[in-house]
């Protein structure tokens, strides 16, 4: 049995992995970028100037300028934001039903465990990325016209203007990605739960006659936290990875809306023939995604380390 | 963590040395009939179907008298800590009823199977899972005291320090978590906290058996002598029939789902009826060298069968030395020999 | 008996640890004879199976050190031997039997196979004479139908019974030594009968030396010829079995007989334990490791750690005052011990 590491000696053992120590400084960068992206940007990302593309990186614009005259560093400064809103939000709903469904299954069990570990395996049956694309590329029609509808019916301006601004685009990529994210939490969370509901100290807090809930929130989930914590950061990854995916393929965020998988798209079909002129067009992007990619898993691996020492 | 600290506690806690438990006709706290639990063994998907039982638990009767110590021992899987945990309704019973000062637990649910909770508590085995890890050990003592609003705020805690105190750890300890603690020290946690609702019953199940030799007579010692204090009666579950002839008043055997043979402490050791009973006697070493020169073991063949499919007719004719034809087919019945002495044999 | 078989001196093992130096075992000296069987007793954290494991070169190294120390088995030092030598003395001469006989077995394999293996791999043995000198291994720890139950898988096998195939295995090369790691602690009283029952029966039968680790003072008091009772990683007492229970002259052998409930005692006779806890073995005290805990002590114990001290015949005791355990345990623990005549 392996007490739980105080808080130092846990950072003491995720501080030892170098890698790891790189992920948190990129996902703070990252961060930072999106919260403070309008103080940083120099320019406004979607202002074209045709009297300046395709500029290489200079001090005006230091990551050069696209086909329209765009300035890319501002264009990556705020597809940083879209791909930090979708991540907080998607990890949010994930969560929230992950944790709930996942303990209800495990702490319940008979059918509520039944009805809803069929429904994880089902949403498990197909390849993940497809699943998502397939959903994102259904969804999203229809969502519009019925936005639109329910906007037209109510008499709302402000929901046709928020369908035709494009954020409707984040709705189609949030559901989708999280139509698959509490599956896997739950399945994790329900076999953690599973395995320790027939721990003396939960059997203790029945006999104190500790309500279910407060045993699912004090007793069960605190005690597998470790494992959901290294799901969670390397899920994240997947759902930056899955954004940029979705956007690239068109059937995510669109323009209007920046996004590095816009971008990459925009410029992978424009440059690779030129190749290898204007090559960074597409590897900074390219890296920076992949950067925030790897971080997160790199942190997660860091944790994973960190919170179960016997694994060393 | 450097010390255990004194055994001996000062300071009696708050009302509490009062042993009049409430009982029923027979003058027992607790009467126990015909038990059974039965884990089913299902199949399928999504249509489970019951494909077998594992009778853990299979029809037993005793009672429980205030004040004493009922020692329930017997070798692993044969049902002793299903029964405690039965009848503490962690598990529900599949059969039978529960009378615990006068009310069937077993037909109780809800609320006020919570307000029961109270009035019994349970002592576990092993003290490194019986904590949890997320907790102080305030926390824990003082849950209870939360569950069933005794106490709140300032009397919270000072109830909580006078409990760290009974069972002989420095009050000072309440902001520490589990794992700062040594085995013996958790399970003197553990009795803390079931101490803190002021039960009347406690089952201890196999509350030393995780613990070193020299740690479990301070644990034995401390179980003894709250029960003089509090008045508190015992369901001591172990496999250990040394310590159970130590503790306990009463003693009953179980073998395979059902009790074989129950007396009192003296009586079963010096006049054991049933087989079984007499092979677990002569198996329990004795430390000391002389004894055990000139002891006569009973070796039983084979191992304990499975309880998916108990042998028919008594369960231990598969490894009975004096078993009779009509052992295979016809279980015994329980039947009292003489003063409140159980046994359930053919042969006797 | 009387040719010395195992002869271990000063041995000390070690474990880095990220709390510091683990002091597991801290100069440990005894002597095995030929057919003689020795008890180790202690608790857990006692450097009881540390040693043993030590002898057998089964020590993590690292984490762990052997920081000094001869192992002379045949008046060779094991200590001393390449792997591929060592190798050939495990399983060969000298045998071990751990506590868990489920984590012991390769679950893949039949139990025939892992017992022909270690036949055909140290004897030579062709598969058919393996297979029948397996049959007879097992009919030897009396498994029934021996033949047929070769073929069978450990999930098979129940706990005692694997234990008995482990027991079976480990004396398939019919080894001088056998170590034997607290065998029947995870199983039941009636199981562990018969195990015990096994063993003394094989060991007359093959004239092998054992060494039995257990906490258990009841089971090791009716198969020892010989006890060494240890505390955090020393030889606090050691004598001969009879000796040891009925005149014991170290406190912690005291404290340990005073704690453990008879059954051939009444109800309720006094159980007189021992209070607190064994020290940290990162920072082990410069005297009497049982200083804390100990009703004897003084100055002199704090200042200077007692070595073992002839106190009768073939009767050692690491305590300074060892004359006045004598007078006065039987107070203590308000029990009579017998006083066999003092050397």
């Amino acid at each position: 049995m392996n007490p739980r590491p105080a808080w130092k000696e846990t950072w003491r053992r995720f501080a030892r992995n170098k890698p790891a120590l790189l992920g948190l400084l990129i996902i703070a960068l990252l961060l930072f970028t999106a919260l403070f992206a309008p103080l940083l940007a120099p320019y406004d990302f979607s202002k074209t100037n045709l009297d300046n593309v395709e500029k290489p990186p200079s001090a005006e614009h230091l990551l050069g300028t696209d086909a329209l005259g765009r300035d890319m560093l501002s264009r990556i400064i705020y597809g940083a934001r879209s791909v930090v809103f979708v991540i907080i939000v998607v990890a949010t709903i994930s969560l929230t039903f992950g944790l709930l469904l996942g303990a209800m299954a495990g702490y319940f069990g008979g059918l509520s465990d039944t009805l809803i570990s069929r429904l994880i395996d089902f949403l498990f049956a197909f390849p993940d990325l497809l699943f998502i694309f397939f959903i994102a590329a259904t969804i999203k029609p229809g969502i519009v016209t019925q936005l639109r509808t329910i906007a037209l019916a109510n008499q709302w301006p402000w929901l046709t203007e928020f369908v035709r601004s494009g954020y409707a685009d984040y709705l189609v990529v949030i559901i989708s990605l999280s139509l698959l994210g509490w599956a896997g939490l739950a399945r994790l969370v329900r076999g953690q739960i599973l395995a320790l509901r027939e721990k003396e100290f939960v059997l203790s807090a029945q006999l104190v006659g500790v309500s279910n809930w407060r045993i699912i929130t004090r007793y069960l989930l605190p005690n597998s936290l470790a494992p959901i914590l290294v799901a969670i950061s390397m899920g994240l990854g997947g759902i930056a990875l899955s954004e940029g995916i979705l956007a690239y393929l068109g059937i995510g965020l669109q323009p209007p809306n920046p996004s590095w998988g816009i971008i990459l798209s925009d410029h992978v079909v424009r440059y690779w023939r030129t190749w290898p002129e204007m090559i960074w067009m597409i590897f900074i992007p390219f890296i920076i995604m992949a950067a925030v990619v790897f971080a997160f898993n790199f942190v997660g691996d860091g944790l994973n380390e960190a919170l179960n020492p016997e694994l060393q | 963590m450097s010390t255990e600290t004194q055994t001996t506690p000062p300071a009696p806690a708050t009302g509490s040395a009062q042993a009049n438990a409430s009982t029923d006709a027979n003058g027992a706290i607790l009467s126990i009939r015909n038990l059974k639990k039965y884990f089913p063994i299902t199949q399928g998907i999504i249509f489970q179907k019951k494909v077998a039982d594992v009778k853990a638990v299979d029809g037993i009767s005793f009672d429980v008298k205030p004040g004493e110590t009922l020692g329930l021992v017997g070798e692993s899987g044969c049902g002793k800590s299903t029964t405690g945990r039965t009848i503490l309704q962690l598990y529900r019973p599949t059969e039978g009823s529960v009378l615990f000062e006068g009310k069937d637990l077993a037909t109780l649910k809800g609320e006020e199977l919570r307000k029961m909770r109270s009035n019994m508590q349970m002592i576990f085995q092993d003290p490194y899972a019986s904590l949890n890890p997320r907790m102080t050990v305030g926390d824990i003592i003082a849950e209870p005291l939360e569950v069933h609003n005794i106490a709140k705020g300032k009397e919270k805690k000072e109830r909580v320090q006078e409990l760290l105190q009974v069972v002989g750890l420095n009050p000072y300890f309440i902001n520490r978590y589990p794992h700062e603690f040594s085995g013996g020290q958790r399970q003197r946690i553990g009795i803390a906290r079931a101490l803190a609702v002021n039960p009347d019953f406690i089952v201890c199940d196999e509350p030393i058996s995780a613990l070193d030799v020299s740690i479990q007579a301070q644990i034995v010692n401390l179980l003894e002598e709250l029960q003089e204090r509090f008045g508190l009666t015992y369901l001591f579950i172990a496999h250990d029939l040394s310590v159970v002839r130590h503790i306990s008043d009463r003693i009953a055997v179980m073998y395979l789902g059902k009790i074989v043979e129950l007396t009192d402490g003296h009586t079963l050791y010096a006049n054991p009826l049933h087989p079984y009973t007499r092979a677990l006697l002569s198996a329990v070493p004795i430390p000391d060298p002389l004894i055990e020169e000139k002891r006569e073991r009973i070796i039983l063949v084979g191992d304990v069968p499975s309880p998916v499919n108990p042998p028919k007719g008594c369960r231990f004719h598969t490894r009975c030395p004096l078993a009779i034809p009509i052992c295979k087919e016809v279980a015994p019945e329980w039947r009292d020999v003489g003063n409140g002495h159980f046994v359930e044999c053919h042969v006797v | 008996m009387g040719n010395i078989l195992l002869d271990v001196r000063n041995l000390r093992t070690e474990f880095a640890t990220q709390d510091g130096v683990v002091h597991a075992v801290n100069g440990v000296t005894f002597h095995l004879e030929e057919g003689e069987t020795l008890g180790l007793v202690g608790e857990s954290g006692s450097g009881k199976s540390v040693s043993m494991l030590t002898v057998m070169r089964l020590i993590p190294m690292p984490p762990g050190r052997i920081a000094s120390g001869e192992v002379l088995f045949q008046g060779q030092d094991l200590l001393k031997l390449g792997d591929e030598e060592m190798r050939q003395i495990r399983g060969n001469k000298i045998a071990m039997v751990f506590q868990d006989p489920m984590t012991s077995l390769n679950p893949v394999l039949t139990i025939g196979t892992q017992i022909t293996e270690a036949l055909e791999l140290h004897l030579g043995m062709n598969k058919d004479k393996a297979r029948k000198r397996a049959a007879e291994l097992l009919k030897m720890v009396n498994i029934p139908e021996a033949e047929r139950r070769l073929d069978d898988y450990p999930h098979q096998f129940s706990g005692g019974m694997r234990q008995r195939v482990m027991i079976a295995m480990g004396l398939s090369c019919s080894p001088q030594l056998l170590i034997a790691d607290e065998p029947t602690t995870a199983l039941d009283v009636t199981i562990q009968a018969q195990i015990t029952d096994i063993v003394k029966r094989l060991k007359n039968e093959l004239g092998m030396s054992i060494i039995w680790i257990t906490h258990d003072l009841g089971v090791i008091a009716g198969l020892a010829d010989r006890i060494n009772v240890m505390y955090s990683g020393y030889i606090v007492e050691t004598a001969p079995v009879k000796e040891l229970f009925a005149n014991p002259l170290h406190p912690y052998t005291v404290g340990l007989l005073g704690s453990i409930p008879r059954l051939d005692e009444g109800r309720r006779e006094k159980l007189t334990p021992i209070e607190g806890l064994p020290p940290d073995l990162v920072n082990l005290p410069t005297g009497c490791p049982f200083y804390d805990r100990c009703k004897f002590r003084t100055e002199k114990c704090l200042q200077e750690n007692p070595p073992l001290m002839s106190v009768g015949v073939k009767h050692w005791s690491a305590c300074w005052h060892y004359e006045a355990v004598r007078e006065q345990r039987d107070a203590i623990l308000g029990r009579k011990f017998m006083q066999p005549a003092a050397a």
